[in-house]
């Protein structure tokens, strides 16, 4: 029974950030879309005789390569999402896990209009399940933007503590409370990950112990 | 009479793209980056149509929607947007958008669809302004 809620909460989750990707992967393609279309307008253009202006396609062309090199990494990240699955546990890179999860939430972020940015990190390796600690991280990511105001900038960062890591989650000037989630509670309980604030920097605490 | 357009989508890049070429095909452009730029630009200017995205930071196509229906019941809204199921579409419609458009979307499609907005609307507008004069005939016993 649990084993088939993890499935399928497991799936949730890969849907959710699929759907996420793909919709960021429209909006590169109506821009290169809408680009291109102005180059042929240009073009059709001088053909009735109006003279081309070299820097509007300039800027045009400069548009299709910046949005190219955006889905590029928005592929790229998509993909070692999806290799996440590959193992089950293994040694992991906590501070390319971490990077990559903050590029998979920054539009969850964007839609509320807070910013999510990396912090300063330390480098760390543990062994764990990519993908759950992945989906962990998303959730705690979610589960503080809920709890933030638009215009809060929030950072993530993570550095090792005791034979473990922690992964610290904090908004400057205030409180970076995480909001009340059954899933990501069961979550963090299951991979043994202990979440508390502390009270000196504000900041809400992921620590992860070593397995 | 050059169509007045106002296009909402919070990818400048696209809005910057899409609105030039709508001003080479003729029309005159107005751009909001987020709802509340929206709501600003809709009480300080008339516009024939908006061509709205389903999809923004500080409140979604639909809320928006309702929104500008509310404010502006005879507005023609196009819905363009990369997160087009057939649920949002019924949706949008039922609420009173004049289309749903999927991006990338087509240019000429696109710019006929603003023009028989802008037709649409001003039907309405003229029966509004014709049912109002009556009213005031039938109220002074004409």
């Amino acid at each position: 029974m649990t084993q088939t809620m993890n499935t399928r909460e497991g799936l949730q989750f890969f849907g959710r950030v699929s759907a996420s990707v793909s919709h960021e992967i429209k909006n590169v393609f109506a821009v290169i879309n809408e680009a291109a279309g102005l180059i042929e307008d240009f073009t059709l253009m001088a053909e009735r005789g109006v003279p081309l202006q070299p820097e509007r396609l300039k800027n045009a062309a400069n548009s299709i390569q910046g949005q190219i090199k955006r889905g590029d990494s928005i592929i790229k990240n998509m993909n070692a999402f999806a290799h996440s699955t590959d193992e089950g546990v293994r040694e992991v890179n906590l501070v390319e896990i971490l990077e990559l999860t903050t590029a998979l939430a920054t539009r969850l972020a964007d839609m509320q209009q807070i910013r999510l940015t990396t912090g300063d990190c330390e480098p760390v390796s543990l062994s764990a399940n990519p993908f759950d600690l992945t989906r962990l991280l998303h959730s705690s990511i979610a589960a503080a933007v809920d709890n933030l105001d638009a215009g809060d900038t929030l950072s993530v960062s993570v550095k090792p503590v005791n034979g473990g890591a922690s992964f610290s989650l904090s908004v400057p000037g205030k409180d970076a409370p995480l909001k009340s989630d059954e899933s990501f509670s069961s979550l963090a309980q299951a991979m043994n990950v202990s979440v508390t604030m502390d009270e000196d920097s504000r900041a809400a605490v992921l620590f992860l112990r070593a397995q | 009479m050059a169509e007045k357009v106002l296009l909402i989508d919070d990818e400048v890049e696209f809005l910057e793209a899409l609105s030039e070429r709508m001003e080479l095909r003729g029309m005159n452009v107005t751009t909001a980056e987020t709802a509340g730029n929206a709501v600003t630009a809709l009480d300080t200017n008339e516009y024939d149509a908006i061509v709205l995205d389903l999809q923004m930071p500080d409140m979604n196509g639909i809320d928006m929607l309702k929104v500008i229906k509310k404010s502006h019941p005879e507005m023609q809204v196009i819905l363009l947007t990369g997160q087009a199921t057939l649920e949002a579409g019924i949706q949008a419609m039922k609420l009173g958008a004049m289309d749903f458009m999927e991006k990338p979307a087509d240019i000429e499609s696109l710019t006929e669809k603003i023009r028989k907005a802008q037709a649409k609307k001003m039907v309405i507008v003229e029966k509004k302004t014709a049912d109002k004069v009556n009213d005031i005939l039938k109220s002074k016993g004409w």
